[in-house]
């Protein structure tokens, strides 16, 4: 057993001095690749946004001469992101209050009683996570419109909510399986009725998973283009999303200040991302995952 | 489970309606909606008529349509068979918790919190001819016979519209890291015993133990291909001269065209081909029964 042993550690040795720096060389290499691949475009995109066009023309990979900040001024003024970001953080704020409450109430249900048809309404909703909405066009242009909302805020709030739905219940109801029922039938003896056991235990408890899927359920929001696209027309309902789409129009020659543009529109999203990695991270490996 | 008052099942009927109610309207009405205009003919202004099964012959006798299942077959490869392959070996990299892990997982993932219009407007800033940095690249690399003018030429743009998301693995590496983390090690260390090199344990140990995840995966990256929409809408219009049209993009355009009973067709065979996707993937994996 201890001849096996050493001779294992000698050969560890031998391999490690024979291979181990050519395997750790290769890893490198494609860890640094995808590392590079990630981060060059932004920097490149950064870095631009900081240039004139006439050093971007010259020179597209060089450094500028002097920062030019002027650029994210225009950026501003050209492209009105200032309305642009109002409108979308209205829709996307009120769309994720709007959707976690209705999926916090409906996980409750789910998961905390039973009840007929419980596991026909899970089934369809979690089928919705794979459901390409944008197939989906046709109809939700009509129902908006017969709703009377089209070109509106509320639209765009109605149909995020609704579409969020299955990952949020996803998240959540899982997240609410996981509570002891001990703790609920502690409340139970306090004489906690159905309503109060939601809002005393179960949602205070549920708060990890609720954070999580407030979190993908902005990001949806924040950077959804299609419906905001098809559901709005004037410039006072038009979220970030659909002016990117107008900057090459807006800007036209100046590809600076459009870069400026684009960076800005980047950086919330690069923020939250940030400061909720955690709550990403442990929702995507839960498994609760949508494109 | 104890009997429910009278009280509770009110409750549970009051916490329902409001999903069944938004859940209805942006996904059970739509789907039937689309399921029958498919077979009529209808400018979304007019009532419609119904005229059978004429709408899906006109798309498959239509070669724009035809074109655009053709790419999004491509992109739907592409997504499953290179994307998740590569999320594969960075994840089982990334396992093995080398120096700066964690922070190589955090920027890998950027890309995923960045919206696809950005992304696709900033790589036609890569891609164009003048000022972009792909050219500018290939020229200081010394490759400047490589340039191109990628996104205007009739066999480079479609390859150039698919390939660059390809690379963005961080999506597909976290949900496999995060499997491949929740092996019990001493399933390594029995192998490392045997004699097992490293590869052989990625291969023997690691590969089949997380064929749910990296099947998950598949399905996420092949409905992806199938429903995308913004970067050919925002880079190339489905052009050139339609070489990098999709079924959604074509749908658009059909509703654009007031021709509704076609854009709901288009619809329609999109939701089908989704389920085709998801139904192979479990097939070819043999899962049974998913978790998700």
């Amino acid at each position: 057993m201890n001849e096996m042993a050493y001779s294992r550690v000698r050969n560890d040795r031998i391999n490690l001095y024979k291979s181990k720096t050519f395997k750790n060389a290769i890893m490198w290499i494609v860890l640094g690749f995808f590392l590079f691949y990630t981060i060059a475009p932004l920097v490149w995109l950064v870095i631009s946004s900081l240039k004139t066009n006439g050093e971007l023309m010259g020179a597209p990979l060089a450094l500028p001469k002097t920062l030019q900040f002027q650029n994210y001024k225009n950026a501003f003024e050209v492209s009105g992101l200032g309305r642009l970001f109002l409108n979308s953080i209205i829709v996307s704020i009120t769309a994720t209050i709007l959707n976690v409450i209705v999926s916090s109430m409906a996980s409750y249900a789910i998961a905390r009683y039973d009840f007929k048809g419980k596991e026909l309404i899970f089934t369809l909703i979690s089928a919705g996570i794979m459901v390409p909405v944008s197939a989906l066009m046709v109809p939700v242009f009509i129902l908006i419109k017969n709703l009377g909302l089209y070109d509106t805020k509320l639209a765009l709030i109605l149909t995020y909510s609704a579409m969020g739905l299955p990952l949020s219940i996803f998240i959540i109801r899982g997240f609410m399986n996981t509570i002891p029922k001990e703790l609920e039938e502690a409340g139970v003896l306090d004489g906690c009725n159905f309503y109060q056991k939601f809002y005393k235990i179960i949602l205070p408890l549920s708060r990890a998973g609720i954070v999580t899927a407030i979190t993908f359920q902005f990001l949806y929001c924040w950077n959804e283009f299609i419906y905001a696209m098809l559901l709005t027309s004037s410039q006072t309902n038009r979220t970030v999303q659909v002016g990117i789409r107008f900057f090459s129009n807006q800007f036209t020659t100046d590809y600076t200040s459009m870069f400026a543009a684009i960076t800005i529109s980047i950086i919330p999203a690069i923020a939250g991302y940030i400061l909720f990695q955690r709550q990403i991270i442990s929702g995507l490996t839960s498994g609760a995952v949508k494109g | 489970m104890e009997k429910l008052s009278i009280k509770s099942k009110i409750g549970i009927i009051l916490f329902l309606l409001p999903i069944i109610i938004l859940f209805t309207a942006f996904f059970l009405y739509p789907i039937g909606f689309l399921a029958v205009t498919s077979f009529t003919k209808w400018d979304g202004l007019s009532a419609p008529t119904f005229i059978g099964i004429k709408n899906y012959l006109t798309l498959f006798k239509d070669p724009v349509f035809r074109l655009s299942i053709k790419n999004n077959v491509g992109w739907l490869l592409a997504g499953g068979f290179i994307q998740v392959p590569l999320a594969i070996i960075v994840a089982i990299l990334l396992a093995r918790k080398p120096k700066g892990w964690e922070f190589l997982r955090t920027v890998y993932y950027f890309p995923n919190v960045i919206s696809v219009v950005a992304i696709s407007v900033m790589w036609m800033a890569i891609y164009n001819s003048g000022y972009g940095a792909l050219n500018g690249f290939l020229k200081l690399i010394g490759l400047g016979n490589l340039q191109r003018n990628w996104l205007g030429d009739l066999h480079l743009t479609y390859p150039a519209v698919v390939l660059y998301g390809v690379f963005y693995i961080g999506y597909f590496m976290i949900i496999i890291l995060a499997e491949i983390s929740s092996i019990p090690q001493q399933y390594y260390e029995a192998a490392s015993i045997d004699g097992a090199s490293r590869f052989q344990q990625e291969l023997y140990i690691t590969l089949p133990l997380i064929k749910n995840s990296i099947s998950i995966c598949m399905i996420i990256a092949m409905v992806y291909g199938l429903r995308q929409f913004e970067q050919t809408y925002i880079m190339t219009n489905g052009g050139p001269a339609n070489k990098t049209m999709v079924m959604v993009l074509y749908l658009f355009k059909k509703m654009y065209g007031f021709r509704y009973g076609l854009a709901s067709t288009s619809g329609i065979i999109l939701l089908i081909l989704g389920v085709f996707v998801i139904v192979g993937v479990r097939k070819l994996f043999k899962v049974e029964k998913y978790q998700m």
